[in-house]
Formats: structure tokens, C-alpha cells, sequence
């Protein structure tokens, strides 16, 4: 891999200068260094990532970082929201390996949960975020039990029709407001003497805590015997069943606990919002989110957020070029997956799944290792 | 006997891959399962691993009705499978993958480890490799490797062989031949007929989906159909 490294940089540098695999070699030396970096080390860099994250609203940041609109606002919609759902899309998507299109779908039906018991019964905060997690997991299991025997595309189809159905059920049922929606939701209690108003420090507290429990949550699970058994299914789902694992259980509790995290943003973004409708969940923003997972580097956790941050970020930025944004959007997208479309930091695992087909069946059986064989590298398991 | 399969009738879609397949493998042998391509040799693999559903028939293990248990459970039974081609998990170690062999049992491992490691000192050599990054060859042996670490009774090998070099492929036969003598049976599909019948104690041919023919290996390396057919007439066999 090192070694690999430098050839890459000789190369671009001789060729074309090309900045965007230069950056994307010294992305991957960051990787490399965070894989063998001790514990004291990630520590200061955890700790580091906490405090910026807690000074990250003071003015002097936004004052760069969105001149066009109020940065504490933005930092919670869309960059909060959208990393939640990132890490959410990611246990479907990078850790179980199957496509949803629809992801969108538990979005809503977490804040519709909320906007509901909240209105309807004047239930609290806490008892219709856990309503609305509850019954996005089932929502989840409901689409997940009789589809997930279908692969690929054919699931991919499935989610995208399981979010038209939510959106016109939400659309065509009066007991939820139809298509006027959910007004006056109401918004969470008071927590540490701060009171949850129009204010939106307090609602950017909330997920920055909201998304340090699900990164431990997920991170936990990825390593665990459950991730285990999605990487086994994501890479080769026969040869994972070969081996015992229960590859339609293990798919379906994918989908239940990413339908969970979606549903927790949902609910945590309708409490602030104050209001919703049908058209609050396009089917546009369940294509961003996957676009960011993507891009970010589908199954490692830094890359999704990252991918997230950027996807909303970027747009919010440049709002000073009106509709051009999305156009250098688009065309940031385009360029940025032709150029590295293992994503901007994909993990070493994902990196050795896209290389297969290099090193092998190729060469009729020669013994010659692939491009990224790296035979010092330490076993990570057990 | 370990393995009965009995009139098995399988189908992707409405076309028929297996009419009616009857095999028998006893304990400690090594049965070849010979054919064509598109003769239904790897669906019967699959079938026997519980990968197929069939739609009539019967598998029956150590005088057990499997026809209807999940592949995942059949792997306890003592059914392992090594997929044909790169059956392997690209993206994790050759170590991880081999302990994904070991995913449903309990308790210490390392022996077989260790195990799997002599009979394959290349992946001893390799073993903090990602599988994605080997040879053709190399992940053959990975595949073999991996099922050999769910302790099987009986091995089900899918074209070991295939796309290997000539050299690779007596390596590996070689291999399979040390496997069967430690104990486990065989059940082997080829379409290098030759080699695969001077390895087998016993062979089954196949041709669109049923059994043509059933004999000792080495009564088909000299049936003249069989030579015709799969052989390449006289000049496989010295």
C-alpha cells in the first residue's frame, strides 16, 4: 500500500498533476495512520473532535463557514440531520451491503410518529421520540420481512415503491392532517435549564449529543459478532450462508436498526421544526443521503459523515450563487466519483472488496499478489 | 451412508436444472461428479448445501431428512461447501475469512487453524492478506480452507480446478487426496474429467440435468463413451 502510494503520486505528478487523487492518496495516508495510531492518540483526537464540535457554533466560524444564512440553524438542519441519517443509511447500505432508495420513508414516519402523539395526545418529547423509534424498527421490519429475499436491484426497487407508499398514505389520511400536514408540534422539554424554543442552539446540542450515542452505538455493532456477519453478507451473501450465518435474519436486523437511527432523526428534526408535511420528504433527500454515504466512503463511519457534512454544507455555502450551486454541485458529484469512486475515505476492507478482479483469476492462476496486498499488515481480529 | 440424494427436481424459474438426481456418497470416500457445462453439476452442489430449494425429492444426511433445513444449519450438521471460483470474502483477511469457517462452533479453534495452515502453507504465508488481492489459485485454496474450518463430514468441492494453471490444478488435487486420507469425504465436481476420476473412488456423469451414468472411477477413465464425451477421446489417458 505504501509503496503503492508513492507510484500513485509519481504518477499524477508527471501525467497530470491531477489534485483530486493527490489528495486522495494523503486522505488514505490519514486512514493508514488512524489504523495503527495507539490509544492515547485517538483519545486527543476524540477529545479534540468534541470540543470543536461544541465551539463550532460561535460566530466567527459561521461567519466563514455560511455567510447566507444563520450557521447555528444550518449546523442542525441540514448538517446534523443529515449525518444522523448518514450513519443510519450506512448500517443498510455500507455495513449490510443492500441498496435502499426509500430510506426517507422512516425519516417520516419517525417525525410523523412524534408530530401525532405529540399533537394528539400531548404525550412528551421523550415518550414520542421512543414511540417513533419503536415504530420505525417495526415499519422496518414490515418492509424488510417479506422483501430482503429479493437482491440488488430488485430490493432497490422495493424501497423506492415502500417510500411513494408512505408519502401518499401520509398524503391521504386526514387523521395526520392529509396534505396540510402536522402544525404546532411540540418542542422538547427544558434539559440542563435551557429551554428548547426558536432558539437553535440548544436543538444543535441535541444531535451533536444524539450523534456521538449512535456513532458509539454503530461503531459497537460494526465490530461486534452482528458486523461480522454483515461484512460476510455484503461481500458474498451464498458464501455467508455457507459458513452458518443466518443471512435473512442478519438482513433484516440491519434494516430495523437503520430504520431506527432514520426514524430517531425524523423524530428529532420534527420537534424542531414545527411543522410538517408530505412533501417535507421527498424522495430527493433519501437519493442526498445515499449520495453522501457514497461518496463519503460507504461502510466507514468518518467517510459517511464526512460525505454527509459536505452534501449539506456545500449548497448551503455557495446559496450566493443562486441556482448555479446546484449545477457545480452536480458537476462536483460527477468529477469527484470519477476520480475516487471507492469514495473520499473508504475503509482498507472496502478498498480490498473493489480491488478484487485485479489481482487474480486474471493472471490464469500465476501467483501474483494484486495491487494492494499488504502482507505486514497486522490481524485485526480476535 | 453419509449422503443420499434422491430424484432431487430443481428449477430456476419454469426451466428444469435437475430432473430427478440420485447420488449416494459413503463415509471416507471421494465421489466425482462429472459433466458438461450447464449439466446441473453445480446446482446439485448447491442443493445438497441447502443454497437451491427443490421442488421435489429428497436429501437425506446421516439418515436424516435435510430437504427442508436452511443452508446456515446445515453447516453444523457437518455439510461443507467451497463455492466455486471466488466464493471468498474479498475484503477480509485470509485469517478472517478462515475463521468465518468457524462462525457456528464453539469454543477452540485454533487447532484446525493451525491445521488448515499445514495443509496450505501459502495461506500461512498470506494470512494477514485481504482475499480480494490473491491469486486465482490462492483463493481456491481459501475456499477449501475456509470449509475445511467448519469441520465437515462431508467436503463439497465446486470445480476446484477451474481457470488454474495445470501445475495448480495436481496441487490441488493433491490436496484433496490429503484432506480425504485425514478423514473427510469427498464429494467433487469437475470438468476436468480426466484428473478428477484418477482421483475419485467413485464418479457420477452428468448430462442436462440427470444421471447418466454411475460407476467406480476408474471403470469410466476407460468407458469409450465416457472418453468420447469428456476425455477428449484417446488422448487423456496414457
Amino acid at each position: 500500500m505504501r509503496g503503492d502510494d508513492v507510484t500513485n503520486n509519481g504518477n499524477t505528478a508527471a501525467k497530470s498533476g491531477n489534485p483530486f487523487k493527490l489528495a486522495g492518496s494523503q486522505l488514505d495516508r490519514v486512514r493508514d495512520w488512524w489504523a495503527k495510531a495507539p490509544g492515547w492518540q485517538r483519545w486527543i483526537v476524540y477529545i479534540g473532535l468534541i470540543v470543536g464540535a461544541l465551539i463550532l457554533p460561535a460566530p466567527w466560524i459561521g461567519a466563514f463557514m455560511s455567510p447566507y444564512s444563520d450557521w447555528t440553524t444550518v449546523l442542525f438542519f441540514p448538517i446534523g440531520i443529515y449525518i444522523l441519517m448518514a450513519i443510519g443509511l450506512n448500517i443498510v447500505v455500507g455495513l449490510a451491503g443492500l441498496l435502499d432508495l426509500g430510506y426517507v420513508a422512516f425519516f417520516a414516519i419517525g417525525s410523523y410518529s412524534l408530530a401525532y402523539f405529540g399533537t394528539q395526545y400531548g404525550w412528551n418529547f421523550w415518550a414520542t421520540l421512543s414511540i417513533g423509534i419503536g415504530v420505525t424498527a417495526i415499519s422496518g421490519v414490515i418492509l424488510g420481512a417479506p422483501t430482503l429475499r429479493l437482491r440488488g436491484d430488485y430490493l432497490a426497487i422495493v424501497t423506492l415503491g415502500f417510500h411513494e407508499i408512505v408519502r401518499i398514505t401520509a398524503n391521504n389520511t386526514d387523521e395526520i392532517g392529509g396534505a396540510r400536514g402536522i402544525t404546532n408540534i411540540p418542542h422538547p422539554p427544558d434539559m440542563f435549564g435551557t429551554e428548547f424554543l426558536f432558539d437553535p442552539a440548544p436543538y444543535y446540542y441535541l444531535i451533536l449529543a444524539t450523534i456521538v450515542l449512535v456513532i458509539i452505538f454503530s461503531r459497537r455493532l460494526e465490530i461486534s459478532r452482528v458486523g461480522r456477519s454483515w461484512a460476510a453478507i455484503r461481500e458474498d451473501e451464498d458464501a455467508a450462508e455457507l459458513m452458518g450465518v443466518p443471512t435473512f435474519r442478519f438482513k433484516l436486523l440491519a434494516f430495523a436498526i437503520g430504520a431506527m437511527i432514520g426514524g430517531l432523526a425524523g423524530a428529532v428534526w420534527a420537534s424542531q421544526a414545527n411543522f410538517i408535511a408530505p412533501t417535507s420528504f421527498p424522495f430527493i433527500l433519501s437519493a442526498t443521503i445515499l449520495v453522501a454515504v457514497v461518496l463519503g466512503g460507504s461502510g466507514n463511519l468518518p467517510g459517511v459523515m464526512l460525505g454527509a457534512f459536505l452534501i449539506a454544507w456545500l449548497p448551503e455555502r455557495f446559496r450566493g450563487l443562486a441556482e448555479y450551486r446546484i449545477l457545480f454541485f452536480g458537476a462536483a458529484l460527477v468529477l469527484l466519483m470519477a476520480l475516487r469512486p471507492e469514495g473520499l475515505l473508504p475503509s482498507r476492507r472496502r478498498r480490498a472488496e473493489l480491488a478484487e478482479g485485479t489481482g487474480g483469476m486474471g493472471s490464469m492462476g500465476a501467483e501474483v499478489a494484486g495491487p494492494t496486498s499488504d502482507p505486514d499488515v497486522e490481524v485485526s481480529s480476535k | 451412508m453419509l449422503l443420499e440424494v434422491n430424484d432431487i427436481h430443481v428449477y430456476y424459474g419454469k426451466v428444469a436444472a435437475l430432473h430427478g438426481v440420485t447420488l449416494e456418497v459413503s463415509e471416507g470416500e471421494i465421489v466425482a461428479l462429472i459433466g458438461a457445462n450447464g449439466a446441473g453439476k453445480t446446482t446439485t452442489l448447491k442443493t445438497i448445501s441447502g443454497l437451491r430449494p427443490l421442488a421435489r425429492g429428497r436429501v437425506r444426511f446421516q439418515g436424516e431428512d435435510i430437504s427442508k433445513v436452511p443452508a446456515h444449519k446445515r453447516v453444523a450438521l457437518g455439510i461443507g461447501q467451497a463455492p466455486e471460483g471466488r466464493g471468498i470474502f474479498p475484503g477480509m483477511t485470509v485469517q478472517e475469512n478462515l475463521l468465518m469457517g468457524a462462525y457456528g462452533r464453539k469454543g477452540d479453534v485454533s487447532g484446525d487453524l493451525a491445521q488448515v495452515y499445514e495443509i496450505f502453507p501459502r495461506l500461512a504465508e498470506r494470512k494477514s492478506q485481504y482475499g480480494g488481492t490473491m491469486s486465482g489459485g490462492e483463493q481456491q485454496m481459501l475456499t477449501i480452507g475456509r470449509a475445511l474450518m467448519t469441520n465437515p463430514k462431508v467436503l463439497l468441492l465446486d470445480e476446484p480446478s477451474m481457470g488454474l494453471a495445470p501445475m495448480l490444478v495436481a496441487q490441488i488435487f493433491d490436496i484433496v487426496k490429503e484432506i480425504n486420507e485425514r478423514g473427510t469425504t469427498v464429494l467433487l465436481v469437475e470438468q476436468n474429467a480426466h484428473q478428477a476420476l484418477q482421483l475419485a473412488h467413485r464418479a457420477y456423469v452428468l448430462e442436462t440435468g440427470a444421471v447418466v451414468k454411475s460407476a467406480p472411477a476408474s471403470d469410466l477413465l476407460h468407458d469409450p463413451e465416457v472418453r468420447a464425451a469428456y476425455l477428449g477421446g484417446d488422448l487423456g489417458v496414457a
